[in-house]
């Protein structure tokens, strides 16, 4: 290496000399470094709403997850007094005693605290749609990976796809919940046992495209195994498609709650859930509306942020927005 | 193409029968099967074991398993032996009583002949003693009863079930003496309670096949499809009615009875006589009225069918999601990343993220409070005005995803090669949204314009509830928290049909629309 040092003591009639070739440094090639997740991150954050949503959905959390540990939710605490069934906001505190946190929102159909019954709802409604999520999605992608590649599966698979999506959803859950009992985890079983196959179809089509591209047909000519060519090749490709996968299916759980409470095959009274909150309310909902209201706003409020968060993620890990 | 669709076709029947033998293991083998006699109250009128032969009764006629009474046995032996009329020998009521005693009954020769008979056919002998009281008399309900009980296996049901899902009435179907084989037959008529009409005498009904003023003009009673028969829901009616038939108040008009045609004489009465059936025993007023035995009828209602309510809804519902939904989805494409794009997508937010069941709500009480109109479609005064709540409730959901593909389409076919090309020949931005992207963006959307149509015959299960509308979208949960287990395999039977036949409709109009596209795999296409 030639230092300026050098240079100058150099003759000065020799303005130009051979420099010479050096074999270490020109092995490196000089780039920043680049990591994918964090570029994701980056262009997550850069929108000011997901940062809002982020703060609202972990006070959600801590609230959902802390608070039913202090001030636990006791639904048949004032079944004994009639007086208090069904009290507006302003009567219940009114009835006990002045302002009150517990009855900021009224009273239900038993006397009981809509607030803390909300609060402890949030609670089952979130644990269940992670759950269910989480079990549904890692069956889902790893089975669709292999459906997708394998041919001789997909002949197979698609046969027991076509019957087993044609049993009606409600049948099959109604079923499961009577036989099987409608608690909490025999609830994530009845959403779980055939919820997988729906991801893993749509996610062997979209495998299918990717299989057939340029770059993996060369990849495969040179002889890659079939492990490396789905984590290596395929999965990446795929990763913004999980991330949409996910920002449906999350909310989708806490609907379904919803939904099948409704209908009246939700999870028993021992859980408190938002959707038998609904349920019990919609009858007399023009009377009381903020029996209902509380726990359909709550509901929405966690299926929206959940639903805006995660198309933000995924928009995020497309990596042509990384630019 | 025909190959493909035969083929297409027999899968479909194929995994159709295999989704009746699913939900028939669900429902026969692991639901409680005693759950049927939770409301029924001739199960709780009788006890002891007239109740279990009841019970065995029941589970027959829901197909559950087949028994064989042991006096039926006895008395087609007899009747066999010494004709019809004259078989209540003294040997038949020594055979009959024969059960009666618990320690010697099985030393007849004829309870032995039973048992061999029933054993060596795989049939579980089933004895229930009688129960005498401290007087002597016997306990009431009590008395004995020898049978042969086999449990239906799944195939032997689904068996059964299909070989009974249609009915073609013949002139044989009246078994009754008194009607002659000269006087059966079928005549072609001029029909005085319609246009023409084909008419059966021997048939269970007496009008066939008959045209009138009514829509679609043309009915029939030749062919019946016998989904299953309700237990709990609609007390023994077949399925197919409770769901085609109307279900308003009874009509009364000014009409003739049949004996009446070719006098002045009227009479108010309610009768649709097309419905006629066979009857073997008729009145005397019967005999006055009519000509014949087809005494038997229903009335004429007023208003809709359970799938006509579902259909009318359902099918409005679809045509303002696309007329909205499309051009919307469009508009917002072209204005990506504007107001009118940014008002959309938060419109498809709230539709796709917030529980549908919270949003009908919403716009129930908005509807009702704002606009003052009925929430109660049952109970509606006027009953046009009952529609349009259920009916822009359907559609909310489906104009907003309509309007999230549409525009998602449109976007990618906006990027690709072929409109740069477009732009570049100079074509104006009118011409290639119109001609171009829009044509080939709607390729996706044709798939399932055919299940969107026929869907609205499923009905809708929360607005139907919400609304308290008579449709057919509550069948399944209705039945499901009734425990009734005709319903349930009818509604599966009829929702799985409905939807194979829009995805094989979807995929013939997919290829019609877009001549790229080939359904069978030997021209090109497939892979």
């Amino acid at each position: 290496m030639t230092t300026l040092e050098e240079l100058k003591n150099k003759n000065q009639d020799e303005l130009f000399y051979f420099v010479g070739n050096d074999v270490v440094s020109s092995e490196k090639i000089i780039a920043p470094r680049y990591s994918y997740w964090k570029s994701v991150f980056r262009v997550f954050f850069r929108k000011k709403i997901n940062i809002v949503m982020l703060v609202i959905l972990a006070l959600i959390f801590l609230i959902a997850f802390i608070m039913p540990i202090f001030l636990p939710y006791d639904p048949m605490e004032n079944v004994r007094t009639s007086s208090t069934f069904y009290l507006s906001p302003s009567a219940a505190m009114a009835k006990f005693g002045g302002f009150s946190f517990k009855y900021l929102l009224g009273t239900g159909q038993f006397g009981n605290s809509i607030l803390y019954g909300v609060i402890s709802s949030a609670r089952t409604s979130l644990t269940l749609a992670v759950i269910c999520a989480a079990i549904n999605m890692t069956v889902g992608i790893l089975i669709g990976a292999v459906w997708g590649y394998s041919k001789k599966f997909d002949a197979v698979m698609i046969q027991v796809y076509n019957v087993v999506a044609n049993v009606p959803y409600i049948l099959l859950i109604t079923v499961l919940v009577y036989v099987i009992g409608s608690g909490f985890w025999q609830f994530v079983f009845a959403l779980t046992v055939t919820g997988w196959l729906g991801i893993a179809y749509f996610f062997r089509t979209q495998v299918m495209i990717i299989r057939d591209r340029e770059y993996s047909l060369a990849s495969r000519c040179l002889g890659t195994p079939i492990p490396r060519m789905v984590s290596k090749n395929i999965l990446p490709f795929l990763t913004s498609v999980i991330v949409t996968l996910l920002a449906t299916e999350l909310p989708s759980y806490i609907s379904a709650e919803v939904f099948l409470s409704y209908i009246g095959v939700g999870l028993s009274s021992q859980v408190p859930s938002l959707g038998r909150m609904i349920q019990e309310a919609q009858a007399a909902f023009l009377i009381y509306p903020w029996a209902f209201w509380a726990p359909v706003t709550i509901a929405s409020a966690i299926t929206i942020i959940l639903y805006v968060l995660g198309q933000n993620l995924a928009d995020a890990s497309d990596p042509r927005t990384h630019m | 193409m025909g190959k493909y669709l035969l083929k297409r076709i027999l899968f479909s029947i194929v995994s159709l029968l295999i989704v009746i033998m699913t939900v028939m293991l669900l429902v026969f083998s692991l639901i409680n099967r005693n759950v049927i006699f939770q409301t029924d109250d001739r199960w709780n009128k009788t006890s002891g074991n007239d109740q279990k032969v009841y019970e065995y009764n029941q589970f027959q006629k829901y197909q559950y398993l087949t028994y064989t009474n042991y006096t039926n046995f006895v008395k087609s032996k007899y009747s066999e032996k010494y004709g019809e009329d004259n078989f209540t020998t003294p040997e038949y009521s020594a055979d009959l009583k024969a059960i009666k005693n618990a320690k010697t009954y099985r030393d007849n020769p004829t309870v032995k002949e039973f048992i061999e008979k029933y054993e060596s056919e795989g049939y579980e002998i089933v004895y229930l003693p009688q129960q005498a009281q401290k007087n002597g008399t016997i306990k009431k309900g009590y008395s004995a009863y020898l049978l042969a009980v086999k449990e239906n296996n799944v195939f032997l049901r689904l068996w059964l079930y299909i070989k009974g899902l249609f009915t073609v009435e013949t002139t044989s179907d009246v078994t009754d003496p008194a009607l002659t084989e000269e006087m059966r037959g079928i005549k072609f008529i001029n029909d005085p309670y319609g246009w023409w009409a084909i008419t059966g005498s021997g048939t269970t009904h007496k009008y066939l096949l008959y045209f009138d003023g009514r829509f679609p003009f043309i009915h029939q009673n030749w062919i019946h499809l016998h989904l299953g028969i309700s237990y709990t829901q609609y007390r023994n009616q077949e399925i197919f009615d409770v769901i085609t038939a109307p279900n308003g108040s009874i009509i009364t008009s000014m009409q003739q009875f049949p004996n009446m045609i070719g006098t002045d004489e009227y009479e108010e009465t309610a009768i649709d006589f097309h419905t006629l059936t066979y009857n073997a025993e008729p009145t005397v007023d019967d005999l006055k009225n009519y000509p014949d035995n087809y005494t038997s009828s229903s009335m004429h209602r007023a208003g809709l069918s359970r799938l006509e309510i579902s259909f009318v809804m359902g099918i409005i519902s679809t045509i303002i999601a696309y007329l909205l939904g499309l051009p919307i989805g469009i508009l917002m494409a072209r204005k990506k990343d504007k107001l009118a794009d940014k008002i959309g997508n938060l419109y498809i937010i709230f539709i796709m993220a917030v529980p549908s069941l919270a949003y009908i709500f919403m716009f129930a009480a908005f509807g009702t409070k704002v606009f003052n109109l009925p929430y109660n479609f049952a109970t509606a005064e006027v009953q046009i005005l009952g529609y349009i709540l259920p009916i822009i409730s359907l559609s909310l959901p489906s104009v907003g995803s309509l309007m999230k593909w549409m525009r998602r389409y449109m976007i990618d076919q906006m990027n690709s090669d072929y409109v740069k090309f477009a732009r570049a020949e100079g074509l104006s931005e009118r011409e290639i949204y119109r001609t171009h992207i829009s044509r080939n963006a709607l390729i996706y959307i044709v798939h399932g314009i055919p299940g969107s149509i026929l869907g609205s015959l499923t009905g809708a299960i929360i607005t139907e509830r919400v609304y308290n509308v008579p449709g057919v979208g509550n069948l399944l949960t209705r039945a499901i928290n009734g425990h009734d287990n005709g319903v349930i395999i009818a509604s599966t039977v009829f929702y799985t049909t409905i939807t194979i036949i829009s995805i094989i409709l979807g995929d013939i109009l997919l290829a019609k629309y877009d001549p790229r596209i080939s359904l069978s795999s030997e021209r090109g296409g497939g892979r």
